[in-house]
């Protein structure tokens, strides 16, 4: 277009932009985008799986890794949210324990509605995230160790609670919520589902989510912008904090108990999954379809592992092995790509 | 009578994403000379120091060192071949002792294994008293000036027998903030010990903006512009308005462009008593409609400290911000927009950029309601947004879609513009505009702060360049540790009046 040789940029292939890029034909961005890598190994992890079990393509399976699956995503999305803006949540399995025994002793000790009890745990889930954000932006000091303290002290509360003890004896009707079906898709799939249709389209199409993608990629600029940092920040770990408390909402419904030892290590899955999904833990880089096929690969491989009877012991070196191997793939890709 | 060079580097090419920083250049230094390495911001010479130095590796070309070639693939091959670079950003360790940082990564030892801290002050003090410099080598660097930093870089480059000493700024940030009539001569204490650096044999590249010094102490002058090679004279032989015109490409009344004669409109922005406990003392200025204030005053002065308080970005202890006459309560950058100020920062990669976004997002960041609607983006409204200011300020890219590190240093600047000129701002605060741009996109953007001048905005321009600010500014205020001491009008204003003002000692010699 320019003749001038010094400042026309050199065409760059197959770089696509960060966020939102609508403006590309959609089945050509459907191709170039990181995600298609990720849904590659999938469906090929899918394959192998069928020829080497045959539990795995058997309705009962499929619905059982769909459900531990969506359980992680809806956990893995507000760590991506997080992730986007150059933080970090350790809080979030914590999160899960905490509202989990408050279900349990609004609903069974305190005998309310399963309505009450449901955003008595959802509004639990956002005050400490709101506390996290709030802590993180007037201290100043890094959220890996606000959260990490929050790790500790939500943990430290859902044991005193209970007194270290699972609660049971949820009513049937709660219980539905983590056990039933909608034909053959499990509840918590289809929960999962909408929130990530509506998490979607909150980052690709709002100013709220563009802010988000601002903030991660260049706080400093955002700030000199005229973005109202701290304040989307706190409401982020807010949305973290209480995506945690949904997904505890429904596992202690699948569970049948409240236990304040739920949802330990569920920092590292989410983690996983989001960095497996292509985020950059600098920030501003990441989406939710990456998030979902992230844990998703994570699921599939737990899953398989179990069917091929290898023990549970080594499915945790397994699943922290393949975040490093990600990661390190990761930085290597970008490394090339300069 | 001329010694052969003690280092040749020939026909080097290196390339950054976006722009070929280094374009086949030719540069030689011979021992017992001073060679002074010219060029604007972005004319090349850190990347091809760093090249020397094994910070980066050259596309093409070759280093010739005392006749071999040589390849240098990292600072440690570069120090054994004895090059020595003293970056602008010095790299001594500040807790520690000055022996300790002369001999890091060869601390003597005794007989056991530990570190000899005896010898190792005694030797420090030794290669000190070589360039009669009076330090004791056991002190703390945090607790030495930069000049006297900069002399325990010089120590540290002898002590490991370097003959090709490179000297990136070492003046730039002389004298300090609190600047005295002693540290005027450290200027000149480091001069003479340049000097006798090459009297005993070394080469050393010395890279400065200010031409007085450069005259001074070079025995030849190489001029970089926009990668290339433009010549090499001997100092004797040359004189700054050539050295300029070389750096520039063009004569100096071509550059800086002429604004249709609009006369000077109202007060747009008045600034009262603006007081930042210790940094602002009493600041006070305003701005007119279709003018431009230059802000200058040297590394330290508080010129950019004065924009951020101004836009809000830092906390005001006390002073007033009036646009058109009415009180604003500026509290931080958001306000500030509202009340029509926009802030183009000094550094547009760390402040001003969302480099790895698209051009098309970085364009409505600072006014999202432009391109949205009740908290919705609009893909087709932000698409005609940034395509009409990359049109109207010529940014030239494959598409709106590209990111912004891929763009050049000017392109990239006129992205972080046009983000500005989205919001329709009624003062525009540009810190550094032209920093690290090449001519053709400078005079690009001197001829858009005229465009926006003569469409009635008031600009204020923060600028280290002299000459760009006598050049652009219709008032120049200048400043000298968190003060105004004193405005200049275009028709007054001097080199030397604004460096006296800035630094409160005559210069003139």
């Amino acid at each position: 277009m320019s003749e001038s040789s010094t400042l026309t940029p050199p065409p760059s292939p197959g770089k696509t932009t960060v966020g939102a890029g609508q403006s590309m034909n959609p089945l050509r961005r459907l191709l170039r985008a990181r995600e298609a890598g990720i849904f590659l190994v999938v469906v090929v992890i899918m394959v192998i799986l069928s020829i080497a079990s045959p539990n795995f393509a058997t309705a009962s399976n499929l619905a059982i890794v769909a459900r531990i699956i969506a359980l992680n995503s809806i956990i893995a999305m507000g760590m991506t949210l997080v992730i986007l803006l150059g933080g970090i949540d350790l809080s979030v399995g914590s999160v899960v324990a905490l509202t989990s025994v408050v279900v349990g002793f609004v609903l069974v000790k305190l005998g309310m509605p399963i309505w009450v009890t449901i955003l008595a745990g959802l509004a639990l889930g956002a005050l400490v995230g709101f506390f996290n954000g709030l802590l993180i932006i007037r201290t100043g000091v890094a959220p890996f160790i606000i959260t990490l303290g929050m790790m500790g002290l939500a943990r430290g509360l859902a044991l005193v609670i209970t007194k270290g003890s699972t609660i049971s004896g949820l009513p049937e009707a709660y219980l539905a919520l983590g056990q039933g079906y909608w034909g053959l898709v499990p509840y918590p799939v289809i929960i999962m589902l909408v929130l990530a249709v509506v998490i979607h389209i909150m980052l690709s199409r709002t100013t709220f989510g563009r802010r988000i993608y601002f903030i991660g990629s260049n706080e400093d600029a955002a700030i000199l912008s005229g973005i109202n940092v701290n304040r989307i920040k706190v409401i982020v770990f807010a949305l973290c904090s209480t995506l945690a408390a949904t997904e505890a909402v429904i596992e202690t419904a699948r569970m049948s108990t409240a236990q304040p030892a739920s949802g330990v290590g569920y920092e590292l899955t989410a983690i996983g999954a989001v960095i497996i999904g292509g985020a950059s833990m600098s920030g501003g880089e990441g989406t939710i379809l990456g998030t979902i096929l992230g844990a998703t690969l994570l699921g599939l491989i737990t899953n398989g592992l179990i069917l091929l009877g290898v023990s549970a012991y080594w499915q945790q070196v397994f699943s922290g092995a393949i975040i490093i191997l990600a990661v390190a793939l990761d930085t290597w890709r970008r490394r090339r790509s300069g | 009578m001329q010694e052969a060079p003690v280092l040749q580097m020939h026909g080097i090419r290196k390339a950054f994403p976006g722009v070929q920083a280094l374009d086949g250049v030719d540069f030689e230094v011979r021992p017992g000379e001073v060679m002074a390495l010219m060029g604007e911001n972005g004319a090349g010479k850190s990347t091809l120091i760093k090249i020397l130095s094994g910070a980066h590796s050259a596309d093409e070309g070759q280093v010739f060192i005392k006749g071999q070639q040589v390849k240098i693939s990292s600072p440690k091959e570069a120090q054994d071949l004895g090059v020595a670079v003293i970056y602008q950003e010095l790299n001594l360790a500040e807790s520690v002792s000055i022996a300790e940082n002369i001999f890091v990564g060869r601390e003597f030892r005794n007989r056991f294994g530990f570190i000899d801290n005896k010898t190792m002050n005694t030797r420090a003090r030794e290669w000190l008293e070589t360039l009669h410099i009076d330090l004791d080598p056991r002190l703390m660097v945090r607790k030495i000036g930069i000049a006297r930093k900069q002399m325990v870089e010089i120590a540290k480059a002898l002590s490991l027998d370097a003959s090709i000493i490179v000297m990136d700024e070492p003046t730039s940030s002389l004298p300090t903030a609190t600047s005295k009539p002693t540290e005027l001569n450290e200027v000149e204490v480091l001069l003479e010990m340049i000097r006798k650096l090459r009297d005993g044999g070394k080469a050393v590249i010395y890279i400065s903006h200010r031409m007085g010094e450069v005259f001074r102490i070079s025995d030849r002058i190489t001029v970089l512009r926009d990668g290339k090679l433009v010549g090499v004279r001997n100092t004797a032989e040359t004189n700054p308005d050539e050295v300029v015109a070389m750096m520039v490409g063009r004569k100096l009344e071509d550059l800086y462009g002429h604004r249709s004669e609009t006369p000077i409109g109202e007060k747009v922005l008045e600034v009262r008593g603006l007081n930042q406990a210790g940094r602002l003392y009493d600041i006070n200025f305003d701005v007119r409609a279709g003018e431009i204030l230059g802000l200058a005053g040297l590394i330290g002065a508080g010129r950019s400290e004065t924009a951020m308080a101004v836009f809000g970005a830092s906390k005001r202890d006390s002073g007033d911000i009036l646009i058109n006459n009415h009180p604003l309560a500026i509290k931080n950058p958001q306000s500030a927009i509202q009340a029509g100020i926009g802030y183009l920062p000094e550094d547009r990669k760390l402040q001003g950029l969302f480099l790895k976004m698209a051009i098309r997002l970085n364009i409505s960041a600072a006014d999202l309601s432009l391109v949205s609607s009740s908290g919705f983006l609009n893909a087709n409204k932000e698409r005609e947004l940034s395509s009409l200011y990359v049109k109207q300020l010529n940014i030239r890219t494959p598409s709106i879609e590209q990111q912004a590190r891929n763009l050049s240093g000017g392109n990239q600047q006129k992205v972080v513009i046009a983000k500005w000129l989205a919001v329709k701002p009624k003062v525009l605060i540009l810190d550094e505009p032209t920093r690290g741009v090449d001519v053709g996109a400078k005079i690009e953007i001197y001829n858009l702060m005229h465009q926006m001048a003569s469409q009635g905005m008031a600009l204020v321009m923060i600028s280290s360049e002299l000459l760009e600010l006598l050049g652009m500014s219709d008032r120049i205020l200048v400043l000298r540790e968190g003060r105004a001491m004193g405005e200049l009008s275009r028709a007054d204003a001097t080199e030397e009046k604004i460096m006296t003002l800035a630094t409160g000692v005559k210069t003139g010699s």
